[in-house]
């Protein structure tokens, strides 16, 4: 009984002096608003700045399928009839990988730029998943006839070295990490060497009929 | 305003409903966050958190439990990951510092019974913790407790009678102050 007297005066006792303990201040209500209605739209931009990505990733990625069936429909056409020349096929095949290699050269040197300028504002929370996206382009190409070219080979796995990193880059936490791939990009020369793979003009969007 | 025409209109994307509600919430959310966190910058990220998440995900809130209910399980999710995050990276700094030998020296007694308090409170392991927070500070039930750490009703009382249990043992200098 005694014990029980003394354990209800030590909850009470406890319940008045834990009053004390991380005493909040009053709530910033305003303060605490803007700053989700804030990290809302930026929320927002960044789903919207997502899609149009993906919505590029599934393009370039449609152009290489297309040009993985068309070199597979030769290949077959080619074994049949044994004969080891170049024909329309092939012509247009490899016009079908240089338009997706263009493509995927024109985004990443555009990703990259914006990477570099958007890290001196501080701002790389969007790139890890952009990156991601470009890489797994960048590994199609690698595995595609686009290769065959070494200049082209080593770009691409310059490329993918770069991408790996960002995309390995924990978001808004990561700016030192993100400051030495810019430095070892510049050390590699890749944007320069990214640049003069473009070639010059508008960038070849469409490759229906292209041959 | 009903709060499920609040709901209705928020989701809607009634900009007026999301204030509200918000207004409505709001100091709760932050005092439970501001009380396990122990600091205000992180109370408000915490919070600011909770409300993002509770945005987003209103659509999936099927009113089985109060709304009140479903925000405290976001915002103890929330604060208790959050809370990891921060503890691993005082650890890591913490290594640095005995790594270059830097560290300063304890004190070996806290005659203040408010430090001495604080201290155990901080102690308790986070399960005890956090139920004492809610319930002995925070006057949450133990009902609303077990739904927002999704435990057992029984699990949250035998944690709070734990807690209690090293808190006594840890304030037995001050048992004085209690008997008296």
């Amino acid at each position: 009984m005694m014990m029980d007297n003394d354990e209800t005066k030590f909850e009470q006792w406890l319940q008045d002096a834990a009053k004390t303990y991380n005493a909040p201040r009053p709530t910033p209500r305003d303060e605490m608003w803007a700053q989700i209605q804030a990290e809302r739209a930026q929320g927002a931009r960044r789903v919207v700045v997502q899609r149009s990505w993906l919505r590029w990733g599934l393009a370039a990625a449609a152009v290489l399928l297309v040009g993985i069936g068309i070199g597979r429909l030769t290949s077959n056409q080619s074994a049949g009839t044994g004969t080891p020349v170049a024909t329309a096929d092939t012509t247009g095949r490899a016009l079908v990988y240089r338009v997706a290699a263009t493509q995927y050269l024109s985004r990443t040197e555009s990703f990259l730029t914006g990477f570099r300028a958007d890290l001196r504002a501080g701002r790389v929370d969007a790139f890890p998943g952009q990156a991601r996206d470009l890489l797994a382009t960048s590994r199609l190409l690698l595995d595609s006839p686009a290769a065959d070219d070494p200049r082209m080979r080593a770009l691409l796995e310059d490329l993918e070295l770069v991408l790996v990193q960002i995309s390995q880059l924990e978001a808004g936490r990561d700016r030192r990490n993100a400051d030495l791939i810019t430095q070892d990009m510049d050390q590699r020369n890749v944007l320069p060497k990214l640049r003069s793979a473009i070639p010059a003009g508008p960038v070849p969007v469409r490759t229906q009929g292209a041959t | 305003m009903d709060e499920r025409d609040l709901i209705n209109r928020v989701r809607a994307g009634d900009g007026s409903a999301e204030r509200a509600l918000y207004d409505a919430h709001v100091d709760r959310v932050y005092r439970l966050a501001y009380r396990l966190a122990g600091d205000d910058a992180l109370a408000q990220d915490f919070t600011q958190e909770t409300f993002i998440r509770a945005f987003e995900k209103l659509d999936t809130f099927r009113g089985d439990s109060a709304l009140s209910t479903w925000l405290h399980t976001i915002t103890t999710t929330v604060v208790l990951n959050g809370l990891r995050k921060v503890k691993r990276f005082h650890r890591r700094e913490a290594d640095l510092e005995a790594a270059d030998g830097v560290t300063g020296g304890r004190r070996e007694s806290e005659p203040d019974l408010k430090v001495r308090l604080r201290a155990a409170i901080d102690a308790l392991p986070q399960g005890y913790r956090t139920v004492f927070v809610m319930h002995d500070i925070e006057g949450f039930t133990h009902e609303e407790i077990g739904v927002a750490l999704g435990v057992e009703t029984g699990t949250s009382k035998a944690q709070l009678s734990r807690a209690r249990a090293k808190l006594r043992e840890s304030l037995a200098d001050f048992a004085g102050e209690w008997i008296a």
